[in-house]
């Protein structure tokens, strides 16, 4: 049982120690007020798409465009800015996109049965196709409103605005995952879809509704990045895809039986999030931290296995 | 070839083999009879080495065998096959019954066509006609079972031990597989077949063992070996039990079928249920009993007939609107259909009726503490022993997990309740206390459908049995006039033969 526990606990350990070894190294420039909010903003898009990923795993099943509608919502809420469009338009327009798109994948997954690796896929593929038409396959940044920036820069209460996106998505998103008949519902057809086809619940629509949630939560990730930065690209989101993916995975590390969760997948996003910013601090080399952060990925999920099995 | 001599093995309190003896030649076919839970699968276990025996010993080829482990067995040519032993579906037969072997080579390579020369020669020989360059995917059901005996032939098996291997074959194609197990026997090659399907143990062996109780009760042979006979062996006393009836003369009828046709229920069936009345529905896999339940209880699509339930039309479509009805269901197979392995125990109870928890009426909210003391009377009420509310369903053992499922419906009134197999592999206490749960259902005002392959339940069980033979209602047997061999003989008459 305490091996158990110590599995179980050891991501969030391992976080911890990171946290504790870079203050210790780089005291000044890691454990900074400045670095911790700018951790925050870095973390704030992957770990909203991350969200949408650890929702279409509670489901057992893959949604690999969230990176594309991140990008494609970013780019409908510029073309409209640039087309003269107020952001209360833009911003539901962008959102709508991604809504749509993931319950297209949601259609085809629960309704045509095909393997959401594949439908995910191949709808990201042309929400892509769509991101690149749309945008001329350039940078925008023109005639973006200053109040659709303040969504994603600048604080509210001495805080970083995107530290309260973190908060609000993720905090509702685990609360409909734990409290709710909805989430209820998602984890028992991640458990035995069968069994709760048999058990009378309504498995094809909260299906679909999963993914349209998912997309529509990867679009708002798309329209934070762009209000961000204050300009897109077409291909903005894509970045995102697996590093979502190694949160996700990096999350389930930290759950009894082993399946996501909305607190674990914020854990693996801090997780790599430090890690990158820690050894950049360091003057590590990139091409080093991305290899450091592939091992960390096994190695969480690796002592987690053999926690397990003992 | 083969010889067993007293084997005996206990599990726990249960006496599954009681010093059996067993023995097979060469170019034998051997039938292997009996009830579940007479043994068989026991003894298939023990010849495979997958169980070592308390007691007895083995032989194969004349020489005993000090250890008998499975790969002991391998080594002496014991091949056990099952009806769903696994095939890659991608690869072809003669890759199929290279699995697991070393490749012939060439130059390093693979070759194929040493491979396709080997199995193409026995192919011929035991098969001829089983294509062997397409992908198993694509074969018939009868083609697989041919795919699988071809690969124990080629990986030098000698013993093959057959468990039921028709089960899932249409009549004509179980001829075809007939042939070429003749076409093995005049190999050589010794056979143990195991069956439910009585007329064809009788049709193919060449000696038929009847196992009951964990013994060898009778070998029948050449003119004493038929059905009839089977059945009579394999009986046994029954003990009639002490049977409370629930049903009141004047209960009302609770659900009547009429002309339904659905599944594998392609006759059109009629049946009518009283409050507080058990109907078993007896017959043997694949006769559409379960396909009946699958029906009402809004799993599978109602071909045509209609239904009534308490005097209102019901077609529920899907399973949901059954629960609204008032119905509850326990399916088979509760690990692959039933359980939420990875879940608490109170998750799997409450989840098909959740919105009975609400916190508020408009809230989605399941209040935790409403459920778990719902749970707790349900629990008790069902008899389940466990650890703990937030025990894993998966770790319970499954007299509890099927405990577990009836649970579910333990805390609302239902009017037809729905199960299916719900003792299968469960021990015998938790078998008496689930029986005694279906009485408790039936008094509670519920018309009551058992499901089942078991002889004795449906007759232990239902206040009548109904048959079911090959997709169709043939005989609705009251309980005072149910027997068991009148049971066997209406549920094994001989399949028609399609050609």
């Amino acid at each position: 049982m305490t091996q158990f526990n110590l599995a179980r606990f050891g991501t969030l350990i391992a976080f911890v120690v990171l946290c504790i070894g870079f203050s210790i190294a780089a005291p000044q420039a890691f454990a900074s007020q400045a670095n911790v909010f700018n951790l925050l903003q870095q973390m704030a898009t992957l770990s909203i798409v991350a969200t949408a990923a650890t929702l279409v795993m509670t489901i057992g099943e893959f949604d690999l465009s969230v990176g594309f509608a991140a990008s494609l919502a970013g780019v409908i809420s510029f073309v409209l800015f640039g087309l003269g469009y107020d952001p209360l338009l833009a911003v539901p327009a962008a959102l709508a996109s991604g809504i749509i798109g993931g319950a297209a994948n949601g259609l085809l997954v629960a309704r045509f049965g095909i393997p959401s690796f594949v439908a995910t896929l191949a709808l990201g593929t042309i929400l892509s196709g769509l991101a690149f038409g749309l945008s001329g396959g350039g940078s925008l940044f023109k005639a973006v409103p200053e109040g659709f920036k303040s969504l994603g820069r600048g604080e509210l209460l001495g805080i970083p605005v995107l530290a309260f996106w973190i908060v609000g998505v993720l905090g509702v998103a685990a609360f409909v995952l734990s409290q709710t008949e909805f989430g209820r519902r998602l984890r028992a057809i991640g458990g035995n879809r069968q069994a709760a086809q048999l058990a009378g619940l309504p498995v094809m629509r909260d299906i679909i509704v999963t993914f349209a949630i998912a997309g529509g939560l990867a679009a708002l990730a798309g329209v934070l990045l762009g209000a961000r930065l204050g300009s897109v690209q077409h291909t903005m989101g894509e970045p995102l895809l697996l590093p979502a993916y190694a949160a996700v995975f990096i999350g389930t590390t930290a759950s009894p039986t082993g399946s996501p969760s909305v607190a674990g997948t914020l854990l693996g996003v801090a997780i790599t999030g430090v890690l990158a910013n820690g050894m950049t601090i360091l003057g590590v080399d990139p091409f080093i931290q991305k290899m450091l952060t592939g091992v960390i990925i096994i190695i969480a999920v690796l002592f987690r296995r053999i926690g397990r099995v003992q | 070839m083969l010889a067993l001599t007293g084997i005996a093995k206990r599990f726990g309190a249960t006496n599954a083999l009681g010093g059996v003896s067993f023995s097979l030649a060469g170019g034998e076919i051997c039938g292997l009879v009996g009830h579940n839970g007479a043994g068989k699968s026991t003894l298939i276990k023990v010849i495979a080495g997958a169980i070592t025996p308390d007691a007895g010993s083995i032989s194969v080829g004349g020489a005993a065998l000090v250890r008998h482990t499975p790969a002991d067995a391998y080594r002496a040519g014991i091949r056990v096959i099952h009806q769903d032993a696994p095939l890659v579906p991608e690869f072809d037969t003669i890759e199929n019954c290279f699995l697991g072997r070393p490749y012939p080579r060439r130059a390093g390579m693979v070759d194929r066509a040493a491979m396709r020369t080997a199995i193409a020669s026995i192919a011929a020989e035991i098969a001829p006609g089983l294509p062997l360059d397409r992908p198993v995917a694509f074969l018939r059901p009868a083609e697989k079972q041919f795919v699988r005996l071809l690969r124990a032939i080629a990986d030098e098996g000698r013993i093959l031990v057959l468990d039921e291997p028709t089960a899932a074959l249409p009549a004509e194609d179980a001829h075809r597989f007939f042939d070429v197990l003749l076409r093995l026997k005049a190999r050589g090659t010794g056979i143990v077949f195991v069956s439910h399907r009585l007329d064809e143990v009788a049709a193919i062996s060449d000696r038929a063992v009847v196992l009951r109780d964990g013994l060898v009760v009778s070998e029948l042979s050449g003119a004493g070996l038929s059905v009839d006979r089977l059945i009579t062996e394999m009986g046994g006393e029954l003990i009639a039990g002490e049977h409370h009836s629930a049903v009141a003369a004047d209960a009302s009828i609770m659900l009547a079928v009429d002309n339904l046709v659905t599944g594998e229920l392609t006759a059109p069936a009629s049946l009518a249920v009283r409050t507080g009345e058990v109907v078993a529905l007896y017959g043997l896999s694949g006769s559409g009993r379960s396909s009946l339940l699958d029906a009402l209880w809004g799993a599978a699509p109602i071909r045509s007939g209609s239904v009534t339930l308490a005097g209102q039309p019901f077609a529920p479509g899907n399973p949901r609107r059954a629960v609204a009805a008032g119905v509850s269901y326990v399916p088979a197979d509760r690990h692959r259909t039933g359980l939420f392995a990875g879940h608490d125990l109170v998750f799997n109870k409450t989840l098909p009726l959740l919105s009975a928890y609400r916190r508020h009426r408009l809230l989605p909210l399941p209040n935790p503490t409403a459920e778990q003391a719902d749970f707790l009377v349900a629990a008790e009420r069902v008899q389940m022993a466990y650890r703990g509310p937030g025990q894993l369903a998966g770790t319970l053992s499954g007299g509890n997990q099927q405990k577990l499922l009836f649970s579910r419906w333990a805390n609302r009134h239902s009017r037809l309740m729905l199960l299916d197999e719900p003792t299968e592999g469960v021990d015998v206490m938790a078998k008496k206390t689930i029986k005694d749960i279906i009485r408790a259902i039936a008094a509670d005002g519920n018309a009551v459908l058992v499901s089942t392959s078991d002889r004795e339940e449906a007759l232990e069980l239902g206040d009548r049995v109904v048959v079911f033979r090959d997709g169709a209602i043939v005989d609705d047997i009251p309980r005072t006039a149910a027997t068991a061999a009148a049971l066997s003989a209406a549920a094994q008459a001989k399949r028609q033969s399609a050609s």
